[in-house]
């Protein structure tokens, strides 16, 4: 498998429903994530999905790209920048930042449908033989 | 929690989960993952027990309405099957305010036996109330 120069971008709309199976299925369930009224009295306003769920769709871009490889050996670091609320569509891309010994290094940029980025990450695979 | 208390070094837990196939799969439908990658490869995916590892360590610590989850660093190790169980831990690496926002870090960590599967470190940012 070659070291492709740019990843697959995957889209996922995110939904106050997701949240709820998100939460169901992690245990996380902050009030942040799910509660309306709690929500409104924080400094965001209403509720915003998990980061580690936004996570997922940075790991779900490399699992699809690299497969094994990053399930067993892939890293990831993560800057979050901005909420993502329910409703808003979130878009997955990556390309090649750099290569280095046996690994490859990925930046991947979270956006809204507004163009704003959301999560910046920096994840790095064994480059694939 | 008073979050003040919080001691670097310290363990905030130790605990045993089960991947089941229910778990995974509830996992792969919540994030609308097809899940295509990780039968053919036929193991948990790594963000599942991220995921899990991670609710634990936030509840342990009892965020107030005002934290931020600034940064997320993780490292895949070694596979998890399905079905496996995964003894996981959270320890306080850093506390300390500044300017008025108190910075916390925890490392986390998923073990399978004796072969460590994934680490991690989460940065958070809390704001202090205001005497």
């Amino acid at each position: 498998m070659a070291t492709p120069e740019v990843l697959q971008e995957i889209s996922h709309k995110v939904t106050q429903a997701q949240l709820a199976r998100y939460a169901d299925a992690s245990g996380d369930h902050n009030p942040l994530h799910l509660d309306e009224e709690f929500a409104a009295r924080t400094p965001y306003g209403r509720t915003i999905a998990h980061g580690m769920l936004v996570l997922a769709f940075v790991s779900e871009t490399m699992a699809k790209s690299f497969g094994r490889a990053w399930m067993c050996e892939g890293k990831m670091k993560a800057k979050f920048r901005a909420p993502v609320y329910p409703g808003d569509t979130v878009t997955t891309s990556g390309t090649l930042k750099s290569t280095s010994d046996a690994t490859a290094t990925y930046e991947i940029v979270v956006r809204k449908q507004d163009g704003s980025d959301v999560v910046t990450v920096d994840a790095t695979v064994p480059i694939p033989v | 929690m008073d979050l003040a208390t919080l001691e670097p070094g310290s363990e905030l837990f130790s605990q045993r989960i089960t991947m089941t196939g229910d778990a995974v799969a509830g996992y792969l439908a919540a994030v609308e993952d097809d899940g295509d990658a990780y039968a053919q490869e036929g193991v948990v995916p790594p963000m599942a027990v991220a995921a899990l590892v991670m609710a634990e360590a936030l509840k342990a610590i009892e965020l107030p309405a005002g934290a931020v989850h600034t940064g997320q660093e993780l490292g895949f190790l070694a596979a998890v099957d399905v079905g496996a169980e995964v003894q996981c831990t959270a320890k306080v690496v850093q506390n300390s305010v500044r300017r008025g926002t108190r910075f916390v870090a925890l490392e986390i960590t998923a073990d399978v036996g004796d072969e460590r599967a994934l680490t991690g470190r989460v940065s958070l940012a809390i704001p202090e109330e205001e005497e």
